[in-house]
């Protein structure tokens, strides 16, 4: 397969070479080893079009295993149609159309063999409004499991996710009770435990925290920042000082949907390379 | 352009920090002028004035700090805050000399080293302040390395004004009743040229600062 030329920029850090682990490691320059940074998704050229309207124009990007990668830029850049094609959720709209190859562990997720409920079991998905189901705490964390025809014990992996999304303290006396009555930061973190209960590779995030109130929202950007020793985090987050806070990488995306830098966290909020970034990231335009 | 008042904000603290440097560059050659004449009332108006130097040195602090604090600035705008916030206190610091420089000229007497030209080593001092607040305010990376360039000079001249003062104490054949007069005189030159060099380290902080923020070059902080 040949790499596919690209105008993004990703000058000093670059995608393609050992990403540093931590802020430290990031201004050391060296990677501490301490996690692995390989990447575990790569979009190479991939175009979006709905209908005749292109979404995305030729994103090419390595997103590294078991890291945060957040996804900015101003509402119609096409991050969250990007995050959308990650496991496939745009299959879902009629009219959008994806051309480019969307590496998932090396296999194009668009071959013709793949199978999107299977991808999206390997890639869970969390969305901006806690959608738990109307069921008990239980059987929310439960229903994947029970439908992928998990033979393990459950109660154990449920425990295990609702521990794993900080959540398990606050509802195991309670776990029969309706999803429905936690509050907002609650609902969301069992929607956490419930993507993770399927034991995924990658969990997408498209603005988690965005309908809930400072304590809530703290309490998932903690979260997310444990998970990402387990899981790789793909967020997309209208809150930049979010994706400052939480992610090792961040992408930004601009008006067109064209990916104009994408480096490491840090390099991008001090001293982006490329100056429409600047001028977004500091609020002169968007 | 979105954030407005924020941008005018960002604005007003570059303005701001000028005039603070231009207000500290003033007292500096207040106390030149006071050495220079041995002007006792000239040198009391730099240390009684030293207190609104610090008043303006909190204020710009404080709104360095709420700018960060209110309007989370990222990039450009965030090392331009770090520099401003760094600089005043450099700026504070200089002034804090043009002060030791006044209570030098208070206990003056006449000018027992003539042959060291403490007025040229203040204009040296000076022009590297204006310089580096330049450098600062027109974002001009030249110019911070024109400041840190001019400080080895000042260095020098002032290694070798110390060493004037110093063969002078040893080559002195004053008599026993003029002695302490003279070594008063000799620890209050020396203290004079450690003072301005000083200056000169704090016209080059700035000068680094002001790289930092214009390229986010850390070169001249160390």
């Amino acid at each position: 397969m040949s790499e596919p030329e690209s105008s993004v920029d990703t000058t000093e850090e670059s995608v393609s070479s050992p990403t540093p682990g931590t802020a430290a490691a990031a201004q050391s320059g060296l990677d501490t080893g301490a996690r692995a940074a390989e990447p575990i998704i790569k979009s190479r050229g991939i175009d979006v079009f709905y209908g005749d309207q292109q979404a995305l124009r030729d994103i090419t990007m390595d997103i590294p295993e078991k890291r945060v990668t957040a996804l900015i830029g101003p509402s119609g850049c096409g991050k969250s149609t990007f995050l959308r094609c990650i496991n496939r959720m745009n299959d879902l709209i009629p009219a959008a159309r994806v051309e480019g190859e969307l590496l998932f562990s090396e296999k194009n997720v668009y071959d013709d063999d793949v199978d999107p409920v299977a991808l999206r079991r390997k890639i869970g998905m969390v969305f901006q409004q806690p959608n738990p189901f109307p069921k008990s705490i239980y059987d929310n964390v439960a229903y994947g499991l029970k439908i992928q025809g998990y033979e393990g014990d459950l109660d154990a992996r449920v425990e295990e996710a609702l521990r794993g999304a900080a959540l398990w303290d606050e509802v195991k006396d309670q776990l029969d009770s309706s999803g429905l009555d936690l509050s907002g930061g609650q609902q969301q973190r069992l929607c956490i435990a419930r993507a993770i209960a399927p034991d995924p590779e990658v969990i997408l995030m498209d603005e988690p925290a965005s309908a809930l109130d400072p304590v809530a929202t703290s309490q998932i950007e903690d979260l997310i920042s444990d998970i990402s020793e387990e899981f790789t985090v793909v967020i997309v987050t209208h809150n930049m000082q979010q994706a400052a806070r939480i992610s090792d990488k961040t992408a930004v995306f601009l008006t067109g949907g064209e990916l104009v830098e994408f480096n490491d966290t840090e390099k991008i909020f001090e001293n982006p390379s490329n100056q429409r970034v600047e001028d977004y990231i500091t609020g002169k335009f968007g | 352009m979105p954030r407005n008042e924020y941008q005018s904000e960002l604005a007003a603290l570059r303005a701001d920090v000028v005039s603070m440097s231009e207000l500290v560059a003033e007292r500096l050659q207040m106390a030149l002028t006071a050495l220079e004449d041995s002007d006792e009332v000239l040198a009391d108006r730099v240390i009684t004035g030293d207190s609104d130097i610090n008043q303006l040195y909190l204020e710009l602090e404080k709104r360095c700090t709420d700018l960060i604090a209110l309007q989370q600035p990222v990039a450009g705008d965030l090392r331009f805050i770090a520099a401003s916030f760094k600089i005043i206190t450099d700026l504070e610091r200089i002034a804090d000399l043009a002060t030791n420089l006044g209570g030098y000229a208070k206990r003056a007497e006449n000018n027992v080293f003539p042959s060291v030209d403490i007025q040229r080593l203040g204009e040296e001092t000076l022009s590297m302040l204006s310089l580096a607040m330049e450098a600062y305010e027109t974002r001009d990376r030249g110019l911070c390395y024109a400041v840190d360039e001019r400080d080895d000079d000042l260095d020098a001249l002032c290694e070798v004004a110390s060493d004037t003062v110093v063969r002078e104490l040893i080559e002195s054949d004053r008599a026993d009743d003029e002695i302490e007069a003279f070594m008063a005189d000799v620890s209050r030159f020396l203290l004079t040229i450690r003072d301005l060099e000083r200056i000169g380290d704090h016209a080059v902080n700035i000068a680094a600062r002001s790289l930092y923020m214009i390229e986010n070059n850390d070169e001249l902080l160390y």
